[in-house]
């Protein structure tokens, strides 16, 4: 317990408190500026988030995020540990190489797309070479979006091609051994050894990239302001704009568990789903 | 056991009182070097870091406060940094809003004010003499004033000029009117038709224009509704029906498609094109002039007066707006506050930005003192716009959304060609949202 305490009152003030008010303030109109008159609206909030085109338009952005970043960066990420783990000479070169953009800033990372990803950029300039036309990227409302997607599965890979790394190192060699005296194909042993055996790391892995892209802020905020025409206003970016720049705490808070609740449910789904996979291929194994 | 269990609590909760400042009592006289006894204690915010020249002039001009009314009052400088948005300082108000550990005076971003103002943030000020008043420019004392009382009194001025290069004009064989007679809307047009062979050669555009998100968007364009007989919202700040999505906006946004359909601006953002000489025309801060002078020697820079509306009328309309100071609700030394709003806005202590962060001063007496605005005809252009057609930002609570709503009804007609009438009228509606929390009780 002496050892508990401290961080179950660090826990308390900063993670327990703030949840239990925001519950609270998400059924009132506390307004930042004039906290004494907030009254008890009931589930007006909810009901206004759901008519509320910004939020919905929002919500929309977010989940296309995740529908491109979830399988782009995950198999992205297994796709460079494969090959790394391959790769015999300079392995330590391409791991850090591929891992360091997980530890610069996203707020640095973001500048640096932003001039990638300009109208007389490199991007432009090496499409040019191929005779492609100039593209709007983050300057346009189809663009735009898939544009932060891509620039942000590039920052995060390297982090959990680490895991996926440590996962195939981790597969017993027999296996292959045994497969390879099987005649059995590479990707038989893909299929039928690497994978299963990353499995529990596979669930972690887009659990992980789900929830971070749900949590997307800092690249919208930096590299397009939300824009063009509200294209990449993520859930997060609403909610920091309701509460912080037009004061409306008790709104912003009835986003905040909105929010939580959806990537809960998201959350169970996929456990569930990728759980359920797993017995059937273990049932058919048997 | 127990009584290590408690003591490891308490440990904690200090720790965590510490962490997170629990409410900081007034100090007593001899705390604080310079706090004497019988001078009467004033504590100001403002929204940067020492570090910088704007944080090192607040500093100096309380200083010289501290000086001027020893023994009367000692006032005590905090800073606290705030992002490109506004947040970190802020969001530090709005905590202290709920908690009650206001300062006595605070900075106040210029649209703010109406919103801190109804919802009693701010209380005005102690009444001003004329001699006082009119040490002011009259865009500072405007801005400032809600529903008829002086808030907030900023040191600061800010102005957007129309810059042209020189060198592009001359080519083109533009001249540029003088400030009391600028181009009108069709005018301009002609005059960036006959610009826009020019700037094709060297692959730019005649205008170098954007609608960032922000709040760049409303204080740079905003010009163009006022001069042609629009508005964003009424007088009282309470009704944006009928204003925002007035047939004269409808014109205006019209009329910026213009700009883009003939191709005087780009559709995206091209970055330095101004800066790098491929643009005749930029829309952009006082700032840009000494980004010019500093980083670009070679662009030859003048500053034209702002573009106006067929029907104008010779209305005050062009942009301004700056950090204010104002006296808290929560202060009962309304006029050792007042006092200190007035100095740290005075001549002395604009002057000293002025000259330190080349921001426009918001005094008369200022703007004399400063050579810069009578021997650089740019400046002295933006001082000239700046003092007889500077026109505030609208006055409402609910500020931040009709900044949003601006930007985004630009950037969806213009850009993404969305129906323009439509928009406007979707802008009114989350207006009339955010309004509601104020008209409720008119209802």
């Amino acid at each position: 317990m002496a050892f508990f305490g401290p961080a179950l009152v660090l826990l308390t003030i900063f993670l327990f408190i703030p949840m239990i008010l925001t519950l609270i303030f998400s059924f009132t109109d506390f307004f930042a500026l004039n906290p004494d008159i907030t009254h008890f609206v009931g589930f007006e909030n909810y009901s206004q988030l759901f008519h509320d085109e910004d939020f919905r338009q929002a919500f929309g952005n977010t989940v296309r995020f995740m529908l491109i970043i979830v399988p782009l960066q995950g198999l992205g990420a297994l796709s460079l540990a494969l090959l790394i783990n391959k790769v015999t000479h300079c392995k330590k070169y391409f791991k850090v190489a591929f891992f360091v953009p997980v530890v610069m800033s996203l707020a640095v990372v973001s500048t640096l797309w932003i001039q990638i990803f300009s109208p007389e950029g490199i991007l432009n300039s090496i499409l040019g070479n191929f005779g492609i036309d100039p593209q709007p990227f983050i300057n346009s409302a189809s663009q735009a979006l898939p544009s932060i997607a891509v620039m942000s599965s590039w920052q995060g890979m390297g982090y959990q091609m680490i895991i996926f790394l440590g996962g195939l190192q981790a597969i017993n060699p027999a296996l292959y051994e045994a497969a390879e005296m099987d005649h059995a194909s590479g990707w038989k042993k893909f299929k039928d050894i690497t994978l299963p055996e990353l499995k529990p790391l596979c669930i972690f892995v887009f659990i992980t990239i789900t929830i971070g892209a749900f949590r997307m802020l800092v690249q919208p905020m930096i590299m397009t302001g939300g824009g063009p025409s509200h294209s990449t206003y993520t859930m997060v970016y609403d909610i920091y704009e309701t509460g912080t720049v037009n004061w409306e705490i008790g709104l912003a808070s009835t986003m905040s568990i909105v929010f939580a609740f959806f990537v809960m449910i998201l959350t169970v789904i996929q456990t569930v789903v990728t759980k359920e996979r797993g017995n059937k291929h273990a049932d058919k194994k048997k | 056991m127990r009584r290590k269990l408690l003591a490891v609590i308490a440990l904690m909760l200090s720790a965590v009182c510490l962490l997170t400042g629990c409410q900081t009592s007034v100090p007593s006289p001899g705390d604080i070097e310079g706090y004497d006894d019988g001078e009467e204690y004033l504590s100001i915010w403002v929204h940067t870091i020492e570090d910088t020249d704007e944080g090192w002039c607040y500093k100096e001009s309380v200083r010289k406060f501290n000086e001027a009314y020893n023994g009367k009052y000692f006032a005590d400088i905090e800073f606290i940094p705030r992002n490109d948005s506004g947040g970190g300082y802020s969001d530090k108000i709005n905590a202290s809003v709920m908690s009650g550990g206001l300062p006595d005076v605070i900075t106040v971003d210029g649209p703010n004010i109406a919103a801190y103002a109804v919802n009693n943030i701010i209380q005005p000020l102690a009444p001003l003499t004329e001699q006082e008043r009119s040490e002011y420019l009259a865009s500072i004392l405007d801005q400032g004033t809600y529903n008829g009382k002086l808030y907030a009194l900023g040191a600061m001025e800010s102005s957007v000029g129309l810059y042209y290069n020189k060198d592009i004009l001359k080519s083109a064989g533009v001249t540029v009117p003088e400030a009391d007679d600028p181009w009108t809307f069709s005018e301009f047009l002609e005059v960036l038709e006959k610009v826009k062979p020019v700037v094709a050669e060297k692959n730019g555009y005649a205008l170098d224009m954007t609608f960032p998100v922000g709040e760049a968007t409303i204080y740079y364009y905003a010009p163009f509704f006022w001069s042609n007989g629009g508005d964003m919202i009424d007088e009282t700040g309470l009704v944006a029906d009928g204003v925002f999505n007035s047939e004269k906006n409808k014109e205006t946004v019209e009329y910026f498609k213009t700009l883009l359909d003939k191709g005087y601006m780009s559709a995206v953002p091209v970055d330095k094109l101004f800066e790098s000489g491929r643009a005749a025309f930029k829309f952009d801060g006082a700032w840009e002039v000494n980004t010019i002078y500093t980083s670009y020697p070679d662009i030859n820079i003048g500053v034209a007066p702002y573009i106006v509306g067929e029907d104008w009328n010779g209305e005050r309309y062009t942009p301004t707006g700056s950090w204010a100071f104002a006296a808290t609700s929560k202060t009962e030394k309304l006029e050792g506050a007042t006092e200190l709003v007035k100095w740290m806005s005075g001549a002395e202590s604009g002057s000293l930005l002025c000259q330190k962060t080349k921001s426009l001063p918001s005094t008369y007496k200022a703007f004399e003192e400063n050579d810069i605005f009578r021997t650089d005809e740019n400046y002295r252009a933006l001082y000239n716009q700046l003092s007889k057609y500077g026109h505030p930002r609208p006055k409402t609570p609910v500020y931040p959304q009709v900044s949003t709503s601006f930007q985004q009804t630009l950037e969806n007609c213009v850009l993404s060609g969305l129906d323009i009438q439509s928009e406007l009228n979707k802008s009114v509606e989350r207006i009339n949202a955010k309004l509601k929390r104020y008209t409720y009780d008119n209802e």
